[in-house]
């Protein structure tokens, strides 16, 4: 069975730092590349941080609310305009039926691509974007990473409908994060090796299946560590998992 | 099968009258209130007038302490923490402040430390100390918790698990955007929806293992003997169009509803 290694080495500093993190931790051949997508919860304080790692800015629908109403605030010395021209995204998609008509204008005058997906009533504003990005991307790479911003937290069934995302689309990378946490799901197909920047992360962390219970987890470098152990919650420290089995187990990490 | 009546009619001024009214329950239904954590939501103060127990789940006595007189910005500070006094403090302890503890614990409240215990959440602490107060006959008692959803994730579905391991007890989780509560397996279920407070935006999930099959009345996706699961189907974003929901189910779900801004 394959490894997947992971790190959380998006939140150090800057892409350069990022870059030759993955480097010293020997965590890819390419460096990782990364997109940001935004949905419509208020935004965590490390947006700007997140958006200077990534080559691709997506809003989901009133994600470009939060963007334009939101992001000048963390810079309370600047003019808001100038935030808001630097900080533009590149596309704005999903149903339209949050984001306002004026910061369409805004963004599209600046030359964001507005994709109207109000056709498309069966899936989340989060899944219209990963496709997008998906569609996007060489799929024999893989070294892309969709970070995420505004998935938890707010109305339960967005949260719920945006974990479901992360079951749909199981073999990519897409990590969701709020101020206080990250959550991505470990495919069952794969052995995980997880890589801990205690100056960033941590120790706080945890496993959970959300689609079936676990039969079968084990791991390493925990506080309590499993093995071969039924799980359907817990609470643990986790460098390494590994998830023995021929059937797919999907279980979710949480980092803090 | 029996079936479980629900109603959000905590959400309300009166909700013994509203109780009446829709026939829900004899006897009236009885509300304990667990403070966790995490933010105050803005309707604590309304929950709070409900509940006939008020609990703090350790460092949720911070959260009372420090933001309830911001929801009464007019009135003294002191004077609000006094009247908003809860009956229990108790967790392990760790997150609680001192001064915290001490100005309640002189007006009376009980501080019970149940660090010893580092195998339950919070949550699961304080469910535990309400179930042993409560006449276990009587099924009217529903435990409103605050502070359940959002922040670590963990904690969450921390939170969302007690639901599991009690899933006999009314427990519903509350922020000010949802409430989310499991319905039973055991159980037909009956939702009276009031419009005025809740809805229409909705979902139902089963969690930790796949439901087989589902059937709902009510809603604008209904679902008819429907398998659901993560990585599969989960009903969200759906929408209750009238006042009653019904769902069936062969496994214990989620139910969430939305809470309509004051």
């Amino acid at each position: 069975m394959d490894v997947m290694i992971h790190s959380s080495n998006f939140l150090l500093p800057n892409p350069a730092a990022a870059a030759a993190a993955d480097n010293i931790n020997g965590l890819t051949s390419r460096p990782r590349k990364y997109a940001l997508i935004i949905l419509n919860q208020r935004l965590p304080r490390m947006t700007p941080l997140l958006w200077s790692h990534a080559q691709l800015r997506v809003c989901a629908d009133g994600g470009a609310n939060r963007l334009f109403d939101e992001l000048p605030k963390f810079f309370p010395q600047d003019d808001a305009v100038a935030v808001r021209k630097k900080y533009k995204p590149d596309v704005i998609k999903g149903d339209m039926d949050s984001v306002r008509t004026e910061v369409v204008d805004f963004y599209s005058n600046l030359g964001t691509a507005i994709i109207d997906a109000s056709y498309d009533q069966d899936t989340t504003d989060l899944h219209k974007c990963v496709i997008y990005i998906h569609g996007l991307s060489d799929p024999q790479k893989s070294n892309l990473c969709i970070l995420v911003v505004g998935a938890l937290g707010g109305r339960f069934d967005h949260e719920i409908g945006n974990i479901n995302v992360l079951y749909h689309f199981s073999s990519m990378r897409i990590i969701l994060l709020n101020d206080d946490c990250l959550i991505q799901l470990l495919p069952g197909t794969h052995h995980h090796e997880i890589h801990i920047n205690p100056s960033i992360e941590g120790p706080h962390c945890g496993l959970a299946p959300f689609g079936m219970p676990s039969q079968s987890t084990t791991t390493t470098g925990l506080q309590w560590d499993l093995q071969e152990t039924c799980i359907s919650s817990t609470e643990d420290i986790l460098p390494q998992v590994h998830l023995p089995s021929s059937q797919l187990y999907f279980v979710l990490r949480y980092w803090m």
